[in-house]
């Protein structure tokens, strides 16, 4: 399929959808769901908060699919709710930071140095160190180096300009080498 | 904080990029679910209106079967003998009480 028809039948699916035909909308879920799945997978903790985060991005592209205007591809415009729903999730948890990072902490003490070097541990060190930052530097982190975006791109599924993008991902990867510094002194 | 942090930095990141989460599970019927909870939500929240416009056709085969019943079950008191009757009996009274018999 190429582009062009993709997004004819985007709007199809679209137009079906507000005129009430839920079937169409269903679709529409079912071509995006991978795409929102992968970015929420790199926000939530456990598979309820995925499924939640996904399920929310998806009730408000339901909600507000009349207000799409179709200026940008329909996978930028829901990109950009599932962003926004990310970060909101980010934001409602700041407070509960430090005992979550605790406790992974104590999980990642268990399985000792060794372990440490497989992609899974790295994973998990590096989804512990992430979640130390503050909500603004673990999106712009999450969007510029694991879901490989240009700043152009993250400036726009933001709404933050491009020189507060880069300032922004400066400091958090000098929060994250510092904070992957003191995990490795406290190993030692 | 030198090349080493940067570069033990670069290799965590390549590690989280290369392996994502399996969502492949959570995934399946992800539709179904999620339509599910839009229609319960919109059940739940339906303007009174439209309630009231979807009983329509219930209260039109209502008015329907009443009427078809009143016709059947209860016919005029006229075509009835006992009411024919009756009605004879009230003009009867009617006549007496007012010549004074």
């Amino acid at each position: 399929m190429s582009g062009t028809e993709q997004e004819q039948s985007d709007e199809r699916l679209i137009n079906a959808s507000l005129a009430g035909h839920d079937g169409a909308f269903a679709l529409l879920v079912s071509r995006y769901k991978r795409k929102v799945f992968g970015l929420a997978s790199r926000i939530a903790r456990d598979r309820d908060e995925l499924e939640d985060l996904c399920q929310e991005v998806f009730i408000k592209v339901y909600d507000n699919l009349g207000k799409f205007r179709g200026e940008a591809p329909f996978e930028h415009w829901l990109t950009k709710i599932a962003v926004r729903i990310c970060h909101d999730a980010l934001r409602s948890r700041r407070h509960e930071r430090f005992r979550v990072t605790d406790s992974r902490l104590s999980e990642l003490h268990d399985h000792g140095a060794e372990a440490r070097s497989h992609a899974s541990e790295a994973r998990q060190l590096l989804a512990w160190a992430i979640g130390q930052l503050k909500p603004d530097e673990q999106l712009v982190i999450t969007l510029l180096e694991l879901e490989e975006k240009s700043i152009r791109e993250t400036a726009s599924l933001t709404g933050w300009s491009e020189s507060n993008i880069k300032v922004r991902a400066f400091r958090a990867r000098q929060a994250l080498k510092l904070i992957l510094e003191v995990e490795h002194g406290r190993q030692l | 904080m030198g090349d080493n942090s940067d570069e033990k930095l670069e290799q965590l990141f390549a590690a989280a990029r290369s392996g994502g989460i399996d969502t492949a599970s959570l995934e399946e019927h992800f539709e179904t679910r999620l339509m599910a909870r839009i229609a319960e939500r919109n059940a739940g929240s339906m303007p009174w209106y439209l309630l009231v416009w979807r009983m329509i056709p219930g209260f039109a085969v209502a008015t329907l079967i009443t009427a078809a019943c009143s016709l059947i079950f209860n016919p005029s008191r006229y075509s009835d003998l006992f009411a024919g009757i009756t009605v004879g009996q009230e003009d009867t009274i009617t006549i007496s009480s007012l010549v004074g018999e």
